[in-house]
């Protein structure tokens, strides 16, 4: 009698590594493929959606990049948190309240014209600080599980924006669920080249993050942390300020991702800016194994996959939240490869 | 003033079912050790798979109920694969299975055009002169057929929890693994049954909310009652009675807001709507600071995964 036997791998080669991350992302493409077939969009098209229309056309490419700001901060924001163990999941919740604090200082003209835009940025990373504090705060002191208590605070903080947008904030132009258009001088410029500022923002967010995390001091002390608190402490580590550090960062990052929405995209304040963007900072740190330079990486493939999927839910009628279907089943897919990164599995002959 | 509170009363346990059977299905999971982050995922499942049974298969409400949890429970084995065989992280696990899901949702939905039709659901079922009872009769007894069977429903879970073979052993499974293992339970199996029947009971709070409740399906029509649930089971300590009265305490939070605005009460809406979140997390909090749970509480391998290779 035959029988499959399980061996724990201590270590795995890193081709081994990187043939079954290629893999199982392939896995997941395919199946999402499949969906997207199944859901009634001609196959021909998905490879011209998605590969032609994006990556060789200059607007489309264009498009690409523009979108990729804001999930390359959300995407290192949610992995700089997961590396401190810290469960962010309130990353919507920190965009909204970014661009809400963003929206205020452009309503309620505060400071000179020349300084509009850098207090809107500093608004927006002061207000998501302050969002993910309350929860960071619950779990120190009171152990209130934070996975949920980001999660409910999302709800919280999308009800406030209604409440604005339906309320005092509405453009009283037109009777839309939006706050008047930003002046000229409140929105993130375009750079020569057709660069958007907001891409460079998010870069050197991410290169700040990478130096940070791979060559500063609280780098290495995030390491220990994200080892196991509880050793990290023992070996004199600062856990509680380097959680804290990190966290709030997180928190800003999400928050600016809210701000560079609003400043570069939308030029205003809208009921759905954020829409997907809260579960993509999640997948794209599991995917990118919570490195902020992969996150980057990642976040742009994404990025492909928004723009595509807007291509898609116009001409294809196939809802937006097919984006969010397929990168949950290729993390789903990528997840379910590292089983057997850890494990060995072996027919055995004979009796077991 | 009373007919403000009676239909309150009225409207309480209708709201407090989903938050109930969520609970309940996810106390299965969690006594059995297996962190199930997935409520909000799955609720969304069985509120479609119900409105769909209903829109495509002209099933009746009953009928349409189970096909919600059917729904819900075939969507469980991936969870269950991922996590109790291939012994993924399950924090990762459940919050990817939750994306899955609302995505999935809102693509079905949209592809079959089911969202936002209109459906017959369930219908009261008054228990003859009960039901006219002043104040009690329409809150306990004009309501529909899953209220009435919440309560049996709770019993029954909660004698096979805590009072019967199985449920000792799921418990012990829950607690020690490895000890259960020893004694010859089989971990994977029941770790493998309690997520597909928990997640079948979550699925009947989402069926619920669509069939029952609101009558349509909507894209993301659960609005974090799922995190509620998770939120309840900790206050709940994972067990059963405490849950429904959590449960109830909670449906009587939610029914209170469109009462307000009905009652022509002048109150901002979308602050009114914060408040079943707040409430919650001012729970949560409350239950920190009161210290009421005790480090016994949570099953103690809750999350871990059991690798019979590493056993020590």
């Amino acid at each position: 009698m035959a029988r499959l036997v399980l061996d724990i791998r201590r270590e795995a080669s890193a081709p081994f590594h990187a043939a079954l991350t290629a893999a199982s992302v392939f896995a997941g493409l395919a199946i999402s493929a499949a969906i997207l077939i199944a859901a009634g969009v001609p196959p021909a098209a998905l490879a011209d959606e998605f590969v032609v229309a994006t990556l060789f056309d200059a607007q489309s490419l264009h498009a690409v990049l523009f979108q990729a700001a804001p999930l390359i901060m959300v995407g290192a924001g949610a992995a700089i948190a997961f590396r401190a163990r810290f469960w962010n999941l309130g990353l919507e919740g920190q965009m909204i309240w970014g661009a809400i604090a963003a929206t205020a200082v452009s309503l309620f003209e505060i400071g000179p014209p020349m300084l509009r835009l850098p207090l809107m940025f500093l608004a927006a990373i002061v207000a998501g600080m302050a969002w993910i504090a309350l929860p960071l705060l619950l779990k120190q002191r009171l152990a209130v599980n934070e996975i949920v208590s980001t999660l409910l605070l999302n709800y919280v903080a999308l009800n406030v924006l209604l409440h604005l947008l339906y309320g005092a904030w509405a453009d009283p132009k037109d009777s839309f669920p939006h706050s008047p258009l930003y002046r000229g001088f409140e929105r993130l410029p375009e750079l020569p080249g057709g660069i958007s500022s907001a891409l460079v923002l998010a870069l050197a967010a991410v290169a700040a993050l990478a130096w940070l995390t791979l060559a500063s001091r609280f780098g290495f002390h995030l390491r220990f942390v994200q080892a196991g608190p509880a050793v990290a402490r023992s070996l004199g580590v600062p856990v509680l300020g380097v959680t804290v550090a990190a966290t709030l960062l997180s928190g800003s990052l999400a928050a600016s991702a809210g701000f560079v929405i609003v400043a570069a995209q939308e030029g205003r304040l809208t009921q759905s800016f954020f829409t997907g963007y809260g579960v993509s900072g999640v997948l794209i740190a599991f995917l990118a194994r919570n490195n902020p330079a992969a996150a980057a990486i990642v976040a742009l493939l994404v990025a492909i996959l928004f723009a595509a999927g807007q291509n898609l839910q116009v001409f294809y009628q196939i809802p937006f939240a097919m984006v969010q279907l397929i990168q949950a089943i290729v993390v789903i897919a990528a997840a379910a490869a590292d089983f057997f990164l850890r494990h060995r599995v072996r027919w055995v002959k004979g009796i077991g | 003033m009373i007919d403000f509170v009676a239909s309150w009363l009225a409207a309480t346990l209708a709201y407090a079912v989903p938050y109930a059977l969520a609970a309940l299905g996810l106390i299965i999971c969690e006594r059995a050790g297996v962190l199930s982050l997935t409520a909000e995922g799955f609720m969304l499942v069985g509120a479609l798979a119900g409105v769909g049974a209903v829109l495509a298969l002209r099933a009746p409400p009953l009928a349409a109920l189970a096909v919600g949890m059917a729904a819900a429970a075939l969507v469980a084995v991936l969870f269950a694969l991922l996590v109790v065989v291939l012994r993924l992280n399950q924090v990762v696990a459940g919050l990817a299975m939750v994306f899955f899901c609302q995505g999935l949702t809102s693509l079905v939905g949209t592809a079959f055009g089911w969202t936002s039709k209109a459906i017959g659901g369930l219908t009261r079922l008054p228990l003859g002169p009960l039901a006219d009872l002043p104040l009690l009769g329409r809150a306990l007894f004009n309501q529909d057929i899953l209220v009435y069977l919440t309560l049996p429903i709770f019993a029954a879970i909660a004698w096979l929890l805590t009072r019967s073979m199985t449920g000792l052993r799921l418990r012990a499974v829950g607690e020690s693994p490895e000890a259960a293992d020893a004694a010859g339970v089989n971990v994977t199996a029941y770790r493998f049954v309690a997520v597909l029947a928990g997640s079948a009971l979550i699925g009947l709070a989402g069926a619920y909310i669509s069939v029952g409740s609101a009558k349509i399906w909507i894209q993301d029509m659960t609005s974090g009652r799922g995190w509620i649930a998770i939120a309840l089971v900790i206050f709940a300590r994972w067990r059963p009675w405490r849950a429904l009265a959590g449960a109830i305490l909670f449906g009587c939070i939610e029914s209170l807001v469109p009462r307000v605005a009905a009652a022509g009460i002048q109150a901002p809406r979308y602050v009114m709507l914060m408040l079943p979140y707040v409430v919650t997390l001012g729970v949560m909090v409350w239950m920190a600071v009161a210290r009421t749970g005790r480090p016994g509480d949570e099953p103690a391998a809750l999350g871990q995964p059991h690798v019979r290779e590493e056993r020590r």
